[in-house]
């Protein structure tokens, strides 16, 4: 296969890990680098005044801050959802035996599924705009930002019919488990109706397994590829079977255990036997060594570097193993720890377009969410609620390319040219009225990139607001003031250190 | 990247032996292994590849009118005998397709029929990824497409080695060593702020400002795809600017990403692979009105590309294929549709492709489920076309087993 003869390409930070030290605690200098660093990965960037807040705390009290979720109750609980419309008395009559409809049938049927697309695909926008105006508002970053994992590591879709109502439940579990116990986390994740129905386990009957949830569940949820056999995978199958949901009159779902369709067979599982249940699989899985390394990778990879050494990956497997699937102390651990500040992790992920479109939100402070930006984030390559496939994003290179940053710089510049910007972002409008190029260039490389920009591109900046090459003297005027300040922070966000989280 | 597991590999030895006993064509494995075609003037030769997205009925796209099953499978949906266009006494094509027979009549057009792979899968997305990845089993992050760019090793200096006309980048054409521009329409390809000269300018140096006081494995990669992009942008409309379109295409979004095509091609821009959407195909209801509909808008833009690609002398050099994820289901449903199915055929157009007739129809006395059991691969198919066509060695792209067709391209 071609996966042989193309080494993958590693974007493992250059130098070498101090395995000795790695992850014990953070004692360097703290400020607002240090301090947007970590709302970059813990949360979504923050504004200016949050990094500000976490920059007169200690590291230490910044990430306990951050780990005790504050109370978002204010926020709005729900997106406002519609109930799926019910389908005309009889309208499927016969549908499941192949009869033939008349035409009038074949146009109700067809008037009914415009109206469930419809509404599935409303629903599907307001879960939309609804969980990134949390994201935006949240008072728990890190919350959200765990949810945003859980979405992109146990995938569904709305693909398999699945309800927005399903979605959403599902939502709120990854919420309510941000830094629970993935052990937990997973039982409940598999019996999940989202979930159920999106890997087909609805339809997994003693008569007829089907195998795609338990393959899954142990190839991208848990083990990986290589800690189990074919034949594991028939045989957990085997326990999932009847493990489905009750479709409920407001588009949620209820988990059913239907014994009637449960093999009460005995199964050989991972060097295991007895008569099995779903339960039981997930149990004998969270014992397995491989699940804790599959997780630090993933929690690595996602708040750290991409492709951690082995090493460090056997460290925070060990970390994660201690604390029984606990997440809340293995994150404490991570995040206020040398390898999390350290040069090597610094700037060294790329921003998903959720994390590139949240944080500018949050830059600018501003809080609504226009409908265009949903087109915006799949033109970026990412639609929440719509994971690409059951791997989910892959994130890294992947989020770029010529397209992509290309919708990413238009969108900054609308935001930059929003007439209301001025408004939310009091920072830039105060160092607008300094009138100073050399003020105002400061103000944006350092709120906005916290500095990480060469002296030449800030010499250049200041030339470019002050009318570069007019006159020998930088100048801005009330006329110019304006329009300068606002493509001058657009040319900030086009600087590549804002692609990187 | 995941390791080739043991189940990975049995897969690929069963599906080799599959398409053998399956084919009466000649699969000769030493074909495939004999030393690569010489290819005189193929430095300019260009692959684009149409994706009938939503999974075409293959059935009622080349008809199989001469057997008896079909009409019985088919009541509502079937293509009277008499209105199919006749290619042989078993197969022919749907009516709303004669542009596109004209063409097939004049040798340059190969239609592989039942294309598919095995365990096929019914998920749009999944399958859609299996087409694009050549990757069956587990999951591979490059395109069959992708890969050929990385082992072509084309000019790192082209922006343009391969482009998708579409708002994303297909998975076919991810790689490693190429960004590959996906643009929609000239128009909305390019920087909002662009507009202002000093913008641009300030922009352009910004973009490749890496002295900057930390490291990461991506700013080298950032910094090029942002140049990249404003670059490409700005350059591709100024080296299209001087075709002039010799057809007139359907003003349908295939008949514009068509035109853009020849565009592209005729500009000499070093393109070799570009990828069109067409769509969508899934007619789980009221099939006849949508499939028809897409099939003549299909008939009226490729021939209207081949006729401007030919004003131009560049037929020759540009070889079409088409696939789409899955065919549908053989008996239609109760909602005058079809549902998620299996093989279903492909069409090579153009280039140096000998028309007529490959593979063997898919049997439809001996249905798997309801759906058309796949006689040939769709790798072998991609091998045929990466080594014919493009020139490449095929197995470090599509993997080893996968012989060409012969004869298919000359």
């Amino acid at each position: 296969m071609a996966t042989q003869t193309t080494a993958p390409v590693s974007y493992r930070p250059a130098g070498t890990l101090d395995a000795s030290t790695a992850l014990s605690p953070y004692a360097g200098p703290w400020s607002r680098r240090q301090a947007a660093h970590l709302l970059r990965r813990a949360g979504f960037g923050g504004s200016p005044a949050d990094i500000d807040r976490y920059t007169a705390m200690s590291a230490r009290d910044a990430v306990d801050s951050l780990l005790r979720f504050a109370d978002a109750s204010a926020l709005p609980a729900r997106p406002p959802l519609q109930d799926p419309p019910l389908p005309p008395r009889g309208l499927y009559r016969g549908f499941a035996q192949g009869m033939a409809a008349d035409q009038m049938t074949v146009d109700a049927r067809k008037a009914f599924q415009m109206t469930n697309n419809q509404t599935r695909r409303q629903n599907l926008i307001a879960m939309q705009q609804w969980w990134i105006g949390r994201m935006i508002a949240t008072p728990a970053p890190l919350q959200e930002k765990m949810t945003l994992f859980w979405h992109g590591h146990f995938t569904s879709s709305p693909e398999k019919q699945t309800t927005g109502q399903e979605l959403l439940m599902q939502n709120q579990l990854f919420r309510e488990y941000a830094l629970g116990n993935v052990h937990d986390l997973t039982l409940h994740v598999s019996q999940d109706p989202a979930m159920l129905r999106y890997l087909d386990n609805n339809v997994n009957v003693k008569s007829h397994p089907n195998e795609n949830y338990a393959r899954e569940l142990m190839e991208l949820f848990t083990l990986g590829i290589g800690n189990y056999t074919e034949q594991d995978i028939r045989e957990s199958a085997r326990a999932f079977t009847g493990w489905t949901f009750r479709r409920n009159p407001d588009g949620t779902g209820s988990f059913l255990d239907n014994r009637a369709q449960h093999d009460d067979g005995t199964k050989t599982f991972l060097g295991q036997s007895g008569n099995f249940a779903g339960n039981d699989i997930v149990d004998i899985i969270f014992r397995q060594p491989a699940a804790s390394k599959l997780f630090a990778r993933k929690l690595l990879s996602f708040f750290v570097y991409m492709d951690p050494e082995p090493q460090l990956v056997d460290q925070v497997a060990a970390l994660i193993t201690r604390n029984n699937y606990e997440l809340q102390p293995v994150l404490s651990t991570l995040l206020r720890s040398n390898l999390f500040f350290s040069d090597r992790a610094y700037r060294a992920l790329v921003k998903s377009p959720v994390e590139f479109l949240v944080g500018t939100h949050q830059l600018f402070g501003i809080t609504e969410v226009a409908p265009v930006e949903l087109a915006t984030l799949r033109s970026m390559g990412q639609v929440l609620f719509y994971p690409p496939n059951v791997k989910g994003w892959d994130g890294g290179a992947a989020w770029l390319s010529s397209q992509t940053i290309l919708t990413r710089e238009n969108f900054a510049n609308g935001v930059a040219k929003n007439p209301k910007m001025m408004d939310s972002a009091a920072w830039i409008a105060t160092a607008m009225r300094s009138m100073d190029p050399r003020t105002v260039a400061k103000t944006l490389t350092d709120t906005m990139l916290q500095g990480d920009v060469s002296p030449a591109a800030i010499a250049q900046l200041v030339a470019y607001l002050g009318g570069s090459g007019q006159s020998a003297l930088p100048q801005l005027s009330p006329e110019n003031v304006d329009e300068r300040v606002r493509s001058a922070a657009y040319l900030t966000m086009a600087m590549p250190a804002y692609q990187l989280a | 990247m995941k390791p080739l597991s043991r189940s990975n590999f049995l897969l690929g030895a069963v599906s080799g032996l599959a398409v053998v006993a399956n084919t009466d064509t000649i699969f000769s494995q030493a074909l495939a292994q004999t030393a690569l075609p010489g290819l005189p003037g193929g430095s300019d030769r260009v692959l684009v590849v149409i994706n009938f997205q939503g999974g075409n009925d293959g059935l009622n796209t080349v008809v199989p009118y001469g057997l008896p099953d079909y009409y019985r499978y088919r009541p509502s949906l079937g293509v009277p005998q008499n209105d199919v266009l006749r290619i042989d006494d078993t197969v022919g094509l749907n009516p709303v397709l004669a542009p596109f027979k004209k063409m097939y009549d004049a040798g340059n057009v190969a239609i592989v029929q039942g294309v598919g792979y095995p365990d096929p899968d019914h998920s749009h997305f999944r399958s859609t990824e299996i087409w694009q990845t050549a990757q069956p089993k587990g999951y591979e992050s490059t395109g069959w497409l992708g890969r050929y760019l990385d082992e072509a090793a084309l000019p790192k200096t082209n922006l343009f080695n391969a482009v998708a006309i579409s708002n994303v980048v297909p998975e076919m054409l991810l790689s490693r060593t190429t960004d590959v521009p996906a643009i929609d329409a000239l128009r909305s390809y390019g920087l909002a702020s662009d507009k202002s000269a000093a913008n641009k300018e300030a922009f352009h140096e910004f973009v490749r400002d890496t002295t900057v006081p930390f490291r990461s494995p991506f700013l080298a990669q950032v910094a090029e795809i942002e140049d990249h992009a404003q670059r490409g942008a700005q350059e591709l409309p100024k080296l299209v600017a001087g075709y002039q379109t010799q057809a007139t295409y359907p003003a349908t979004a295939l008949g514009r990403s068509l035109a853009l095509a020849a565009q592209i091609v005729g500009s000499k821009l070093g393109t070799r692979v570009l990828y069109v959407a067409h769509g969508s195909f899934d007619t789980h209801v009221t099939q006849k009105q949508t499939q028809e509909r897409l099939l003549t808008d299909f008939a009226n833009s490729i021939a209207a590309f081949y006729a401007d690609l030919a004003a131009h002398g560049n037929d020759k050099r540009v070889l079409t294929m088409t696939f789409s994820e899955f065919g549908r289901r053989v008996p239609e449903n109760a909602s005058r549709g079809t549902d998620h199915g299996e093989a279903a055929p492909v069409f090579l157009i153009g280039g140096g492709v000998k028309g007529g007739m490959y593979g063997t129809h898919p049997d439809l006395g001996r249905l798997n489920m309801g759906n058309l059991a796949f006689t040939t691969d769709f790798r072998n198919v991609y091998a045929t076309v990466l080594e014919r066509w493009l020139g490449r060695p095929s197995t470090p792209i599509v993997g080893a087993g996968y012989p060409m067709l012969p004869s298919l391209i000359a």
